[in-house]
């Protein structure tokens, strides 16, 4: 009967402590909207830059994505839904890899990360790993208004 | 152009809780031939595609048939470029058991299971994440 390996024993203790604070981070904090204050106007030039035109929509939803992102999928799902029901939302899908230069200005890190903007081109937001369904659901409502509630 | 291949969501989720498992029992014995066994299962999944990936063979033949139909299918190409991620962690531990770097081993194996167990336990895909950050280090393509 072989003796349990120390080293490992630890290490895997320590393995189990972080992918046990990685899932409390995913559940509570990935996703959120954070409200990007200051000079955001390089980061809409950047994304006009990519063919992204706010003033066509109440509310445009820019989203960096990969091949390898199964929750980009989900995402866009979610977005294709919400526009049946909010026709002033738009949703532009950019191939992260593809424009690596904005992912760099914009400093896009994970996928999917989202930009949101008004029709007057401010920057409302952004959002790393997949929205929360509320929270985007509440975004879309008070920006680009349900139809037949105009 | 052949459509992307899709599998069984529930597929690459059960065969996260045997790498899980399976890089768990090589930490507590700091077995290099395990890691190294396990890193083959990663290579075959990489390389070869999912469907001849061998834990997805076990799931297929022993548990499929007792969970019901498949409800939901997804593009193997995340799941596929997770088992990549696992291949390099797998074989950095592989030489590092085996060249007598113990800690090196154990390290990139419990690294490997933080991934393995993510993925198992809520479906988060650790190396589709750090894709994008790997890739937009290097320098950009010309136009």
């Amino acid at each position: 009967m072989p003796v349990v390996d120390l080293t490992g024993a630890v290490v895997l203790g320590a393995a189990l402590l972080l992918t046990a604070v990685v899932a409390w981070w995913l559940r509570t904090r990935s996703g959120a909207v954070r409200t990007t204050g200051g000079a955001t106007v390089r980061e809409v030039e950047v994304l006009r830059g990519l063919g992204v035109r706010p003033e066509d929509a109440d509310l445009t939803v820019v989203q960096f994505a990969t091949a390898f992102c199964a929750p980009c999928r989900a995402t866009k799902a979610r977005l294709t839904q919400l526009q049946t029901r909010h026709p002033g939302l738009a949703a532009v899908h950019v191939d992260a890899e593809s424009e690596l230069d904005a992912v760099r200005a914009l400093d896009v890190r994970r996928t999917p990360t989202l930009f949101y903007l008004d029709r007057s081109g401010a920057l409302l937001g952004r959002s790393s790993g997949a929205p929360r369904p509320d929270e985007l659901a509440a975004l879309v409502a008070a920006h680009a208004p349900a139809q037949g509630h105009v | 152009m052949t459509p992307p291949r899709q599998v069984d969501v529930r597929g690459p989720r059960f065969g996260a809780w045997v790498t899980t498992v399976v890089l768990a029992v090589v930490l507590l014995t700091g077995s290099g031939w395990l890691l190294a066994a396990q890193a083959v299962v990663f290579a075959v999944g990489a390389f070869a595609g999912l469907r001849h990936a061998p834990y997805g063979v076990l799931f297929r033949t022993l548990v499929a048939p007792r969970l019901g139909p498949v409800r939901e299918t997804e593009d193997e190409a995340p799941p596929r470029f997770a088992q990549l991620v696992g291949f390099g962690f797998a074989l950095v531990g592989t030489l590092g058991y085996l060249t007598g770097a113990p800690v090196v081993g154990a390290v990139a194996t419990g690294l490997a299971l933080v991934a393995a167990l993510l993925n198992a336990a809520v479906g988060f895909c650790l190396g589709c994440e750090l894709y994008l950050i790997v890739r937009r280090a290097r320098p950009a393509r010309s136009h």
